[in-house]
């Protein structure tokens, strides 16, 4: 499977020349999948990029088919839905898996975001695509366009969100983002991160500030770290940098990160720093 | 007063290298009286780094008058770090509508979009629900205000204080092709209107150019270029050429482009600037033509 990252920033897009070279955009990475089908995680402004880069394809045609992985609904996780341009190309296919534990409950947030009060567009009705919204299973195995998917609930702040175990023969993807650990390390998160070709961590903040947000239900690249350690994975991919960090402080996360990783046992982590518009194949 | 821009992008913001120079947050622009506490025109991610600003500076309250409630125009709002500060007062002005504003606030808010909730907020927050048409005073700032063509509707502000004005009219479609409120508009299938409908949009129209009345500053959503507004004349935006218009008819002293497209490039908004001042030039018009950018700053009357 092919990993790219189309946007990598956390709660709000920050755009600015100090975020060029990681990108400014919120949370959205696809993956296209050994069989040629896409897989797309989080729906963040990011999401509006992917669906441009899509239409040259069959998207444009109204021939595409994908299906979404959602970690959970906060705003940084669902504002590009509005703009992406493929749900407005009559026959084209989505299928959107998330939390909420009922179609129903999902889809009424989702319909929620369209708001006239908030969105010109109303309600999703208004998608000429075929647009259909799942409740994730949870803790068991379903496949999704030939990837099998294991979904986890975790700790969020005052909520949870999703995280996603994404298997395609031998090879196996993680997606952890905005993971706030309660009591230190969950034993249960460790199991599903364990043996991961690449996990994907939110890497939220340095220490120092998230000593002062705990309860806001983010990771810092520590935690990460001992996450990843734990789990046993080949890499780590940092992610969902704070809004505030610019370019040259998230070059020093992965810095440090590194000399975490190295001097707690993790030397053998390969850390891929997440930036817009970079790809991981695994 | 000094108007400054924090957000000049429509709809969505737009990180990346090729919006560095206008900048890709979304609309917010503070107007600061003499010795007064900021006006702020819509809460788009712009009013992130204002609020920065304010808390630097050490104010402890400001005015936030919302044009709408699209996502684009209060996306910022949660991420305006005065309001958790306990003394701090916020008077948040927006157009009445079916929905209490404070509800409306109250689901932006809401888990499962966002993690904090409004009674999170330290600072004093009061709500005012305006009809379309109000007027009021802000200190020694008279608002005056009018409505706009936009789907849900939107609303313009005048402000005059310091011996000067600035308009903001975002977002609004043109009053000749279609009038729009709380229908669903699902193509963009012009046709003849019925003269009831054309004589509410000559109103409406009218309403803004009385508004725009001579002003030294008119900030003008010229989202579209006429090849986009005419393909979607429904999503309720203008071109440089309406707002010209208004602009000429209005008598005001200077122009200003905003609420650009979020996938223009800054070269393109260079270009477009530069056709449009030619425009303008040509037919001899007396105002000056400008581009809304992140970070503009123009003092207007009374410093």
């Amino acid at each position: 499977m092919k990993i790219t990252f189309w946007g990598v920033r956390g709660s709000i897009p920050a755009p600015g020349p100090e975020t060029n070279r990681y990108g400014g955009n919120t949370s959205c990475v696809s993956i296209e999948t050994a069989g040629g089908a896409l897989v797309i995680i989080d729906m963040g402004t990011g999401l509006m990029h992917l669906g441009n880069a899509l239409l040259r394809g069959a998207f444009g045609k109204g021939g595409g088919k994908a299906a979404v992985l959602l970690s959970h609904t906060h705003w940084d996780h669902i504002q590009g839905l509005g703009f992406f341009a493929p749900v407005f190309i009559a026959g084209n296919q989505f299928t959107v898996w998330g939390p909420g534990g009922t179609d129903g409950v999902l889809e009424g947030i989702l319909e929620g975001q369209m708001d006239p009060n908030f969105s010109p567009l109303q309600t999703l009705k208004n998608f000429a695509a075929k647009f259909e919204v799942k409740a994730a299973p949870q803790g068991e195995p379903f496949e999704v366009e030939g990837l099998t998917v294991v979904a986890r609930e975790h700790a969020h702040g005052a909520s949870t969100a999703l995280s996603f175990r994404i298997t395609e023969g031998d090879k196996t993807f993680v997606f952890a983002s905005d993971v706030g650990y309660v009591d230190g390390l969950d034993p249960a998160a460790v199991a599903h991160y364990a043996g991961a070709d690449a996990l994907l961590h939110d890497t939220t903040y340095r220490p120092d500030d998230q000593a002062t947000r705990r309860n806001r239900g983010f990771s810092s690249y520590e935690e990460a770290a001992d996450a990843a350690i734990a789990a046993g994975v080949k890499r780590l991919v940092t992610f969902h940098y704070d809004q505030d960090y610019s370019d040259d402080d998230v070059d020093q996360i992965v810095v440090a990160l590194r000399a975490y990783l190295d001097a707690h046992g993790g030397a053998a982590i390969e850390i891929v720093p997440a930036r817009e518009g970079d790809s991981l194949a695994l | 007063m000094r108007v400054k821009f924090w957000g000049v992008r429509g709809s969505i913001p737009v990180p990346g290298r090729s919006t560095n120079r206008y900048g890709g947050n979304t609309s917010c622009v503070e107007v600061r009286p003499r010795g007064a506490v900021p006006i702020i025109i819509d809460a788009g991610t712009g009013i992130r780094r204002l609020g920065k600003s304010l808390v630097e500076e050490g104010v402890r309250g400001a005015s936030i008058l919302i044009s709408h409630t699209h996502w684009d125009h209060v996306q910022g709002l949660p991420f305006f770090s005065p309001l958790y500060r306990d003394g701090n007062e916020f008077h948040i002005f927006a157009r009445q509508r079916d929905t209490h504003l404070e509800a409306v606030f109250s689901q932006q808010h809401h888990a499962p979009y966002f993690p904090v909730p409004l009674t999170a907020i330290h600072a004093d927050m009061r709500f005012h629900e305006l009809i379309e048409g109000a007027q009021f005073d802000i200190g020694n700032a008279k608002v005056t205000s009018a409505r706009l063509n936009h789907p849900w509707i939107a609303i313009a502000y005048r402000i005059d204080v310091d011996r000067a004005s600035v308009v903001y009219c975002a977002d609004t479609a043109p009053f000749t092709d279609l009038l729009l409120g709380r229908e669903f508009v699902q193509n963009a299938d012009l046709q003849t209107l019925p003269p009831p409908i054309l004589e509410e949009l000559a109103e409406m129209r009218r309403g803004v150019v009385a508004l725009c009345k001579d002003a030294d500053l008119l900030i003008y959503d010229t989202q579209f270029t006429a090849a986009e507004y005419k393909s979607r004349p429904h999503w309720g935006h203008s071109r440089p050429d309406d707002a010209i218009e208004i602009a000429r008819e209005a008598n005001v002293k200077q122009l200003c482009l905003f609420h650009h497209a979020p996938m223009r490039s800054d070269d393109e908004n260079d270009q477009i600037l530069a056709d449009y001042r030619q425009v303008v030039a040509q037919a001899n018009d007396k105002f000056s033509l400008i581009s809304a950018y992140e970070g503009l700053e123009i003092p207007l009357g009374d410093e």
